[in-house]
């Protein structure tokens, strides 16, 4: 079976255990695709903050791990979906060292800079965030 | 009510199947190695039990649930072979052998109703549930269990020399670890008098904001207690990973191997390690 095939990974996020189960995912998907040991525990570490993040603020939702390299480069796509409250300021919850929580505020600001594209939609219905990292074959 | 045929081979084979049954059943344990003769009176109470609501008029719907002396044996009985280490089909082999006894015994006997045959059917469909219900139930157990003195285990504070404490960290940190970490190194902080601790986060698979902000509080806790930190462990991927994500350790020693962290933290306490020939001379 050619890499490309692999089936994507759809985790249910319900409690913290299934954060350790999403970001081991990410990493052996990572590692499958022959991506560097620095390149895999970026994304586990993005990953972890992402659906912790799930688990801490909107209790459930899932991640979703997919393999979408092309011909000429290998690349991971990471969805985390929830139908929490939302975030109300974006912008504020992408400045470092704010948080809402109690927690050091490097979270979402931290994850953008550990992947090579990121792009988050906010609503009050939810919160849905993609993550991805490419890299040349 | 007169007997039925299927109801007077049970009665004359009685003592022949349970026979039966304890040497299959006995068979099934030598694979493993553990043959208990409290088995035996369990294996006895369990057929008493089953042949009891066999002889019964069948019925249409059957729940053994409210059998609470068929249950308690069922459960003892899976409870046992749990314990020695049995599959949920050996637990399950072990009841549908009786199976095999009784419909062995009632093909050879004529006159047995298709009724019949499917009233055996039946009890024993719910034997099996009932089974592999008692297993689950009882690995759960053993899983939470495991789950919890994993989590005692799992924060040793060594003392490593005279006022310098290892905390070796293993696996995942998350609030209740991270608690109980807290908890067991401030103790052993005060009770030695610590003036290093090294924190050692070679086991620790994923370093995120999370994980950090619980060290970071950790290491707060045991400075006000008068002892320096030294961190050691963090793979060469792990500290771009933090510096990416925007956490400094400020103001932590920290050294890429448990081997120069020893090294420093001897060196806080003035102390070193040499060779033998160097302190004769």
């Amino acid at each position: 079976m050619r890499m490309s095939e692999l089936p994507p990974a759809q985790i249910p996020l319900h409690e913290t255990a299934d954060v350790v189960t999403a970001r081991r995912a990410a990493r052996e998907l990572c590692e499958q695709l022959g991506f560097g040991k620095a390149d895999q525990t970026r994304l586990a570490t993005a990953v972890s903050e992402l659906t912790r993040n799930v688990i801490q603020y909107a209790n459930h939702g899932e991640c979703v791990i997919e393999n979408r390299s092309t011909a000429t480069h290998r690349c991971i796509w990471v969805q985390v979906r929830d139908q929490g409250a939302g975030i109300a300021n974006l912008e504020q919850a992408l400045t470092d060292g704010y948080s809402t929580s109690g927690g050091l505020g490097a979270g979402l600001p931290g994850t953008r800079r550990l992947v090579d594209q990121f792009h988050i939609e906010s609503t009050p219905q939810g919160t849905c965030i993609t993550i991805v990292l490419t890299k040349p074959l | 009510m007169s007997t039925t045929a299927f109801q007077q081979v049970l009665h004359e084979q009685r003592s022949a199947l349970l026979t039966a049954w304890i040497n299959h059943v006995a068979a099934l344990g030598d694979q493993h190695g553990s043959h208990e003769h409290a088995l035996d009176a369990l294996l006895r109470s369990l057929f008493d039990d089953i042949l009891g609501i066999l002889e019964r008029q069948p019925t249409a719907t059957l729940t053994l649930e409210h059998e609470e002396s068929l249950t308690l044996a069922l459960r003892q009985l899976v409870g046992e072979q749990a314990r020695h280490g049995s599959s949920a089909s050996t637990c399950v082999n072990v009841v549908l052998t009786l199976k095999h006894l009784v419909s062995a015994q009632l093909v050879t006997a004529a006159e047995v109703t298709l009724a019949e045959m499917s009233w055996l059917e039946q009890v024993f469909e719910q034997l099996t549930l009932l089974t592999v219900t008692a297993f689950v139930a009882i690995r759960e157990r053993q899983i939470t269990q495991q789950s919890l003195s994993l989590l005692e285990l799992s924060t040793p504070v060594l003392r490593l020399w005279h006022r310098i404490l290892l905390l070796p960290l293993v696996g995942v940190i998350d609030t209740v670890r991270a608690r109980q970490i807290t908890e067991s190194l401030l103790e052993a902080i005060a009770r030695y008098e610590a003036r290093v601790t090294i924190l050692d986060l070679t086991g620790v698979p994923v370093l995120d904001t999370s994980v950090a902000q619980h060290l970071m509080k950790t290491i707060d806790a045991a400075r006000l207690l008068g002892t320096r930190v030294v961190m050691t462990g963090i793979s060469p991927e792990g500290a771009q990973t933090l510096t990416k994500l925007g956490i400094r350790f400020a103001d932590v020693i920290s050294r890429a191997t448990l081997r120069a962290g020893i090294a420093e933290a001897l060196l806080l306490v003035g102390q070193q390690i040499a060779p033998l020939e160097g302190k004769r001379g």
